[in-house]
């Protein structure tokens, strides 16, 4: 079943100089329960792709269809709220609120979103068992390592069941072991619950994880392999 | 999402940058000390000018014969008296009332003279209505009795106008000066002028000049001069007056007591005698008077009794202390405007710093909004997020602030703000010299309604750059 449809996709940035086409005609299904990462050098468009799955861009023309609502068709307002209930994000720079403990963090989404306190407390100190900080339930931010905030950042974008989770480069600011710990417990969400993820990333740790890998260069997608 | 969530993080929030957050709190709350404050010493001022002008000058209501309002004529007595009386004294909102004979008099003694409103009155009564027999000044002996006839009370500044206050420098002076810790040097120097009588005020202070140093005037003169004040009591006014038939009158009063109100104009004009002393000698019959003035259980029923004397007394004047004191009356409904006049200019000063609190921490906050944006926070909760935020700056220096100054308030109404140095002025214009600060429990609802206001205004700006952000930018930023 397919998640995500993205047919002839192109976003043109109109510089004070220069036309920069950033995606060049993509075609991508995305279906349930995929692992995907997104491969490219600097420039290569996976960022701005991202960002139009993820209803922050709008493209130049060309159509995103997500469980058969496209994009085009929802205005600010609309899609916010598609964002909200819809989609997980997992930043690089790990963009949690300072002010909150990692739990506040992780059920923030789903006060957000009207859930019941009860439902809530379950699921935030379930998944954040799952990505091994149950013990960490009340720390701030920065009270925890990169690794760990980025735990809480996967926790928060899983929390809510979202259709499908965007990660943008999650693994840059992480160092080997980080990684590794991170991309298991991913990972193993992904088979717990079914999740769809899409990354960007140039970390081949990523790569090899994945199990699609979609090649972009200059807008255009130039590989989609699948894995096992 | 739950306001309780909001409410948290911007709560949270304020306490980010804790430093920046407590400057701005530190300028809210001595803005707001100053605001209570001074509203507090204006509402003391005005609140002390009201007593005076119903307790001591006007009463709540004064009735008289119309026409002794257009001319202050002997003959204009109120009519139907023993009407009115009944029903003074059958009315259940009239605490007490006082009748009183008023007649123009010239007084004069050896040294001096000066024209002067004799009211006679029966004590008791008056001492129901009027507080004058409690101002009786230190040395000024007492108030009217009934065991001595043609006595009679004038004020402090009559005494000075017929020299009947002197100065001079007694044992007795000196002694309580030792006890108001006066340097032994400087009391020395006023052995030289020990039992010498100073008729006027301004002989006194210039030999006061010469005897002392600057500096010895400058910190004792004040209290030299208030210790060496002598009234010549028992002296003899004789006070000279047409009666009712046109015919000049003389009567000599001895003085028993010296009083002194907070208004000057009012003490120069009126002096006390008892009614019997002298209403036979103006041609009038016991129950003759010109001026009833009336005190009322409640403050707030007087322009109902007024209302409802006139409809039983058509014939009679009727006036409240509004009519008769309109500067009074006239303070007093502008108190509330001056409220929010005051704590709306702190304020409004204020929000600049609030707002540029505010911008700051946006900016800072740049990524973390984008984020949130980016996430699924709409618009309205961001806005909300930023408002509570300021709301909270505002409020917590604004909540310290309304205690101190309540504390303030407190402490000062009960020692009281001495401004002497410019008593001779205020006095003149009806105003004790000596304020006593206080203030409606209402005012401080007034101001967190203010200061919440202020708060939600001042968050329009900061909101406003903060939702012009773009999430993709925005999460970008370094």
């Amino acid at each position: 079943m397919s998640v995500i449809e993205i047919k002839n996709l192109v976003k043109i940035y109109n510089g004070s100089a220069v036309q920069v086409t950033a995606v060049n005609g993509v075609d991508l299904t995305i279906e349930k329960g995929e692992f995907t990462a997104i491969v490219g050098p600097s420039g290569s468009g996976k960022t701005t792709l991202l960002n139009m799955i993820g209803g922050l861009d709008s493209p130049t023309s060309g159509t995103i269809v997500v469980d058969k609502t496209d994009l085009s068709t929802l205005n600010k307002r609309q899609l916010v709220d598609y964002r909200l209930n819809n989609i997980g994000f997992v930043f690089q720079a790990y963009n949690l609120i300072p002010v909150l403990t990692a739990k506040e963090n992780v059920s923030f989404i789903m006060e957000m979103q009207g859930a019941k306190k009860d439902a809530i407390t379950q699921r935030t100190k379930e998944i954040l068992e799952s990505v091994g900080l149950g013990d960490r339930l009340n720390s701030r931010p920065n009270q925890l390592s990169g690794g760990q905030q980025q735990r809480v950042a996967v926790a928060r974008a899983l929390a809510s069941k979202p259709k499908f989770v965007i990660a943008d480069e999650p693994t840059a600011n992480l160092d080997s072991k980080s990684t590794e710990n991170l991309l298991d417990i991913m990972e193993e969400l992904n088979k717990k619950e079914n999740t769809t993820f899409i990354f960007s990333t140039h970390d081949q740790r990523v790569v090899n994880k994945a199990r699609r890998v979609i090649v972009l260069e200059d807008g255009k997608i130039v590989k989609d392999e699948r894995r096992g | 999402m739950r306001k309780q969530m909001i409410i948290s993080i911007s709560w949270k929030n304020v306490w980010r940058n804790k430093k920046r957050s407590l400057i701005v709190i530190c300028a809210v709350l001595l803005g707001t000390i100053a605001g209570v404050f001074t509203s507090g010493i204006m509402k003391g001022w005005v609140q002390q000018r009201i007593d005076s002008v119903i307790y001591t000058e006007v009463s709540h209501l004064k009735i008289h014969n119309p026409d002794y309002l257009l001319n202050e004529e002997l003959a204009y007595t109120v009519p139907d008296q023993s009407g009115i009386e009944k029903y003074l004294k059958s009315d259940q909102n009239i605490l007490a009332f006082s009748k009183r004979v008023k007649i123009m008099t010239m007084a004069s003694t050896s040294t001096g003279s000066s024209a002067i409103m004799l009211n006679g009155i029966q004590i008791e009564d008056e001492k129901a209505v009027s507080k004058v027999w409690k101002k009786i000044v230190s040395g000024g002996g007492e108030y009217l009795n009934n065991l001595s006839k043609n006595q009679i009370v004038i004020s402090d500044k009559t005494a000075e106008q017929l020299r009947i206050k002197n100065f001079k420098v007694t044992s007795e002076v000196i002694d309580s000066l030792k006890r108001l810790e006066v340097p032994a040097s400087t009391i020395e120097k006023l052995s030289n002028i020990e039992n010498i009588r100073y008729k006027t005020a301004k002989l006194f202070k210039n030999e006061l000049k010469t005897l002392l140093s600057k500096k010895e005037n400058k910190e004792y003169g004040k209290q030299i001069f208030n210790a060496s004040v002598h009234y010549r009591l028992r002296s003899k006014i004789v006070f000279t007056f047409n009666d009712t038939n046109g015919k000049l009158v003389y009567q000599t009063f001895r003085v028993c007591g010296i009083y002194k109100t907070q208004n000057t104009m009012f003490d120069q004009m009126n002096a006390f005698v008892v009614k019997d002393d002298i209403a036979p000698l103006a041609g009038f019959s016991d129950n003759s008077y010109h001026e009833i003035a009336v005190i009322a259980h409640e403050e707030k029923d007087i322009d109902e009794l007024k209302s409802e004397i006139k409809t039983q007394f058509p014939e009679l004047s009727v006036l409240s202390w509004k009519d008769l004191a309109p500067d009074a009356a006239m303070m007093t409904d502008f108190m509330g405007i001056w409220y929010a006049i005051i704590m709306g200019i702190i304020l409004f000063a204020l929000a600049f710093g609030i707002i540029n609190t505010m911008l700051m921490a946006i900016l800072e906050r740049v990524k973390e909004l984008g984020m949130l944006m980016a996430i699924g926070m709409n618009k309205k909760r961001v806005f909300r997020m930023i408002m509570y935020e300021t709301v909270f700056l505002t409020l917590v220096g604004a909540f310290g602030g309304m205690v101190i100054g309540a504390l303030l308030i407190g402490f000062t109404g009960h020692t009281g703000l001495d401004f002497s140095s410019v008593s001779e002025g205020l006095e003149a214009i009806g105003y004790s010299a000596i304020i006593f600060p206080e203030i409606d429990p209402g005012f401080f609802f007034l101001v967190t309604l203010l200061v919440i206001g202020t708060g939600i205004l001042s968050s329009i700006i900061p909101a406003r750059k903060a939702l012009k952000l773009n999430p993709v930018e925005a999460i970008r930023t370094e």
